[in-house]
């Protein structure tokens, strides 16, 4: 069995978290203040991939990426960069796709949080940025960890638009789920069920090592 | 269909009993429930399992033959790959026409099958773009940089993407122009990458360009036969048809002259 889809699917979904962290963290805070139409908007925008099929997402990215037309073009001829059939393509799709199960966990848990625990540090002569870092963050580490690790396991989860802009490049799109699909319709059982296997493991151990981790915290996950 | 109007009434019927709950009654309702389960067997419609490469001639197939016969084909589109495994897991379909032989073979050995395979029909490989590119020397241009991408369906399991990369070997420039390759994973995905853009050139059948529903101009170029082993697409009557006068018909029909008229108009070699 060829190890690189797993390596492939562990880099992406590395990527794809660290990536959602940074973008993540400001836009979720930024959404738990204060409520707006427009804030609406976006967080509506944000949470869709969520129950979108991923098919509908695979399909916009195709045409949106597509080297002949639009952003694609103007990529392609500016930049010389090509989304499409690309590892970089497959992680602008993952953050777009994962993104709700970053900010999602996030943003509840800073809005659960006291409105005095940020007044007490502001009066304290903190800034908000310290506020944030310091003393928000901290508190929520639960619903963090969980974020962190719902978006790593969705990733590695992560079919459907890969399959519809990936292409199917060993070494750089073939990702485990695609490698176990075409496994299985190769007939070809033995290595598909040795990709699952991992794939099933990994998961597995993610989950139950956020669960362990919530209840220490005497916090129950999901919250 | 057959199968949810009979869940409905099964569930009724579980009413009455539960209300009623005389023996006899209950015996007939039981009895009528499994006419019903039983009956989409001599339903005269056939599930057809159909390689994708045969996607759109095969609903003007099941038009003249249900002009002919009165008899409804249902076709189940995918790669031919995929379909195998569905058949070897149990899925109720009459019969396959593959895009190969290999498949059909398989499930001929693994007893899915009564009959032996037979060829209904030989693919043609194009190479083709939506792009004006200029495909009279097309080997050349695959190694320039116009050429970024270039789609061809998964060899592994599609036959139409084992004949390009036959063709390509043939002439020598497999190796060259390998890291622009991108893989469909039918032969149906090459199309969608060919007609929105997203590919320079892929490789397809010729039964894309001949076919009335694409609206998308496209620039295509047969390939040389003879650069690649024969496309030979299979046809398999399935176990599950047993019975069905109609899957016979139908068998019998794709071998005859009116069918293999229509896959010559869709650029099909036919004996």
């Amino acid at each position: 069995m060829d190890l690189t889809p797993i390596w492939l699917t562990l880099k992406l979904a590395a990527i794809t978290t660290f990536l959602l962290l940074a973008i993540g963290l400001p836009i979720a805070w930024w959404l738990s203040k204060s409520r707006s139409f427009f804030k609406i908007i976006i967080e509506a925008v944000i949470t869709m991939p969520l129950v979108l099929p991923p098919s509908v997402l695979g399909f916009y990215l195709l045409l949106a990426f597509s080297p002949q037309h639009g952003i694609g073009k103007w990529l392609h001829k500016a930049f010389d960069i090509q989304f499409v059939f690309s590892f970089q393509g497959l992680v602008l799709a993952s953050v777009i796709y994962s993104m709700p199960f970053m900010i999602g966990p996030i943003k509840s848990a800073l809005q659960q949080l006291p409105v005095s625990l940020s007044q007490a540090s502001y009066s304290l002569g903190k800034t908000k940025w310290q506020t944030f870092i310091k003393v928000l963050i901290p508190n929520i580490k639960p619903s963090l960890l969980t974020a962190l690790v719902l978006t790593f396991a969705h990733t590695l989860g992560e079919f459907g638009v890969v399959l519809m802009i990936g292409g199917n490049i060993p070494n750089v799109t073939r990702v485990a789920s695609i490698a176990v699909y075409d496994s299985v319709e190769q007939m070809d059982y033995t290595s598909a069920n040795g990709y699952s296997l991992i794939l099933f493991a990994v998961t597995f151990v993610m989950v139950i090592a956020v669960f362990i981790f919530n209840k220490y915290q005497l916090k129950s996950p999901l919250e | 269909m057959y199968i949810s109007d009979a869940l409905c009434f099964k569930e009724n019927s579980m009413k009455n009993i539960l209300y009623n709950g005389e023996a006899i009654k209950r015996l007939k309702i039981v009895i009528a429930c499994w006419v019903l389960l039983i009956t989409p067997a001599f339903a005269q419609n056939l599930k057809v399992a159909v390689a994708a490469n045969l996607q759109s001639v095969i609903k003007v197939l099941g038009q003249d033959f249900k002009q002919k016969t009165g008899i409804t084909i249902e076709p189940i589109v995918g790669s031919s790959g995929n379909l195998t495994n569905q058949i070897r897991n149990g899925a109720p379909f009459d019969l396959f026409l593959s895009a190969d032989m290999n498949f059909p073979e398989t499930l001929f050995k693994e007893g899915f099958s009564a009959k032996k395979p037979v060829v209904y029909a030989q693919g043609s490989l194009i190479i083709c773009s939506n792009q004006d590119v200029g495909f009279e020397n097309w080997e050349r241009l695959l190694m320039t940089d116009r050429v970024k991408k270039i789609a061809i369906a998964n060899p592994a399991i599609a036959p139409y993407g084992k004949a390009a990369e036959e063709t390509l070997k043939e002439k020598g420039i497999l190796d060259d122009i390998k890291s622009k390759v991108v893989y469909g994973e039918s032969i149906s995905q090459v199309n969608t990458y060919i007609t929105t853009g997203v590919v320079d050139v892929g490789f397809t059948t010729q039964a894309l360009v001949k076919d009335p529903a694409n609206k998308t101009t496209l620039y295509w170029k047969i390939i040389d036969p003879k650069t690649y082993a024969p496309i030979e697409q299979g046809m398999v009557l399935l176990k599950h048809a047993a019975g069905n006068a109609g899957a016979e018909k139908f068998y019998q029909y794709i071998l005859s002259a009116a069918a293999k008229t229509i896959l010559k108009e869709y650029g099909y070699y036919v004996q």
